[in-house]
């Protein structure tokens, strides 16, 4: 197998020990940085189509991530002099007064591994503190707002409003949760909304492309 | 009219219950005994026993473990040994004195006396470390991750014995939550691996010592690890959420295992609530998993709500639905 080949099914396993040796390998071999970069991508999508149809959990979604993050490490001081491969800043946090964040770090990690740059804002996150994180961030095309608690639902929509009333622009508005619905995401305004972490990368590169 | 408790025996039997069972009403919980201590309150932080600080915000409805770097018990799973060390339980008598009272109040051919052990052993791991480092752990270092849940085991069954010295409970009521609500937290073997045989010996220890009823709280999916809940001896799944689809449960596992739940928190227990949601909730779940096997509940791990009124509310829903179906 070719050893670009196996960093991608090593990803895909989350074999965190691997994945850096694996990656250095396939420098050697020839393999080209983006390509071994998009190798990567390729296998957290299948990790995350697979998260979606519950045939993996989420430890295993968790050391798949952690084994890219290794192996981008290896990656960067590589893919630095290319062109920037990222498809925007995509700005995530979970809303005021909630502090759940398992489900939003694994959106988060999935959107990283599309192709975005995070700026994960954490938990608790006021509208405005989203909107300060749009103004000191470059080429944001993408916030992305978390809530589990149905008492914080009238956070996210108070933070989709401001965001939306905020006049800074170029920028999509996606939300999630357990309590979250596609019909809740509308009536707040949101642009888009998915049910979990695979669907939501999708989502995302499809909100860009369209933009 | 059935005391509580016979109602109760009938329905998880399979026999002749005169009514549902409605809610927490057969049991007696005694939640404060030494080993337990959690913010109830907002605004207040609570340092428990293991060094877990616990934080309850103002405006929130519930406590929050900490796990920034200040706060973070456990940093690094392959220090577990060191780190990690069991407290040592307040053993006098004043200590004891309020749970016996409670115990000694109750009529004990009416209601179970029940103890209650929270957090659970799953809870305890990420807990220490937080859920991300705990869920790797159990891929990284699943040696360290068995000697600290053995740790943790340990130290609950000799918390057991006390409170079965004090108050010799009839049920236990055993908080470990195991899922999000469309599916568990670890796959079902990974769950078999490292936690079947830790829940076995505790709810084996309860059982060999006068209890009668095993109830395990996790609201949550969960309908994969039925099996093992069953395997583990635990009679009464509280908790259930309506994305396990309880009635396919009860048809496939009743005669072994009952739910208690199907009123999703989330949906009933929000700010505005209402009378009308509370009934349409009750009914739709009354009617679809009958009278066997099935206890109509909130899914949230104790006897109130988070918004007040609601609890109650279901309750009175919950007896109109008896008068309608028995
Ligand atoms: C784990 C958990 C906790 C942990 C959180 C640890 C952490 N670091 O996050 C702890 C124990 C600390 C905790 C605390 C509390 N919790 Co809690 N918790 C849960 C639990 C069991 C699971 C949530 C979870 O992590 N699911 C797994 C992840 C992977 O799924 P997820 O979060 O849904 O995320 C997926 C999707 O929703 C989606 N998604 C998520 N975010 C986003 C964002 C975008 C943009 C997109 C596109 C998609 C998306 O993708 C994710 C991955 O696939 C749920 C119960 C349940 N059955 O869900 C209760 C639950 C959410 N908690 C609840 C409550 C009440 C609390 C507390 C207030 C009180 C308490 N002690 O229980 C406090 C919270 C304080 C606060 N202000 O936030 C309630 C909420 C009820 C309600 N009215 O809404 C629940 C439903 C349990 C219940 N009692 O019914 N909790």
């Amino acid at each position: 197998m070719a050893k670009i080949d196996e960093v991608r099914s090593k990803v895909e396993t989350g074999k965190t020990k691997l994945v850096p040796g694996l990656v250095q390998e396939a420098l050697d071999e020839g393999s080209k940085p983006a390509d071994i970069l998009g190798a990567m991508v390729g296998a957290m999508s299948v990790v995350g189509d697979k998260f979606s149809s519950g045939e993996i959990f989420v430890p295993e979604m968790l050391i798949a991530a952690k084994a890219m993050a290794k192996g981008v490490e290896v990656l960067k001081p590589y893919l630095s002099g290319e062109t920037s491969v990222s498809l925007g800043t995509c700005v995530i946090g979970t809303v005021h007064g909630d502090l759940h964040d398992i489900g939003k770090n694994l959106v988060a990690m999935m959107i990283e591994s599309a192709g975005f740059t995070m700026v994960d804002l954490g938990v608790d996150v006021p509208a405005e503190k989203f909107i300060q994180a749009i103004k000191e961030n470059e080429n944001v095309k993408l916030v992305a707002c978390s809530g589990l608690l149905t008492t914080t639902m009238p956070a996210m929509k108070d933070t989709v409003e401001k965001l939306k009333g905020s006049g800074l622009a170029g920028f999509k508005v996606m939300v999630g949760g357990a309590p979250v619905t596609q019909a809740y995401a509308i009536e707040i305004g949101a642009d888009a909304y998915a049910p979990d972490a695979g669907s939501a990368a999708v989502r995302a590169k499809g909100l860009v492309a369209a933009a | 009219m059935l005391t509580a408790k016979q109602n109760l025996l009938e329905t998880i039997r399979g026999g002749n219950p005169d009514r549902f069972v409605n809610q927490y009403e057969f049991l007696e919980l005694i939640v404060f005994m030494p080993g337990f201590k959690y913010p109830l309150q907002p605004g207040v932080t609570v340092k428990d026993d293991w060094g877990i600080t616990f934080t309850f915000p103002e405006g929130q409805i519930g406590g929050f473990p900490l796990h920034d770097d200040e706060h973070k018990v456990l940093k690094d799973i392959s220090q577990w040994e060191d780190v990690v060390k069991p407290p040592v339980l307040d053993t006098s008598d004043e200590a004891w004195a309020p749970a016996m009272e409670i115990a000694n109040s109750v009529n004990r051919d009416d209601k179970f006396v029940t103890a209650c052990q929270m957090p659970g052993v799953f809870e305890m791991t990420h807990h220490m470390m937080g859920m991300e480092d705990a869920l790797m752990a159990l891929y990284e270092e699943p040696d360290c991750m068995h000697g600290l849940i053995e740790r943790v085991t340990d130290f609950e069954l000799k918390r057991a014995a006390m409170i079965v010295d004090r108050i010799q409970p009839n049920a236990l009521f055993h908080h470990d939550d195991w899922g999000g609500q469309i599916s568990t937290f670890i796959s079902p073997n990974m769950f078999k691996e490292f936690f079947l045989a830790s829940y076995k010996k505790i709810y084996k220890f309860w059982k060999d010592n006068g209890v009668e009823l095993i109830i395990h709280h996790s609201d949550s999916y969960a309908a994969t690890l039925v099996p093992f809940m069953i395997e583990m001896g635990i009679d009464i799944w509280q908790g259930a959420m309506t994305t396990n689809n309880i009635p396919r449960l009860i048809e496939k596992y009743g005669s072994q295992i009952s739910f208690m739940g199907g009123i999703d928190s989330g949906e009933v227990d929000f700010p505005k609530w209402t009378p009308e949601i509370c009934a349409e909730h009750v009914e739709r779940i009354c009617r679809s998993c009958g009278k066997h096997y099935f206890i109509p509940n909130l899914t949230q791990g104790l006897n109130f709500s988070s918004f007040p009124g609601v609890y109650e509310e279901v309750s009175v829903q919950i007896d109109k639905m008896s008068k309608k179906m028995f």
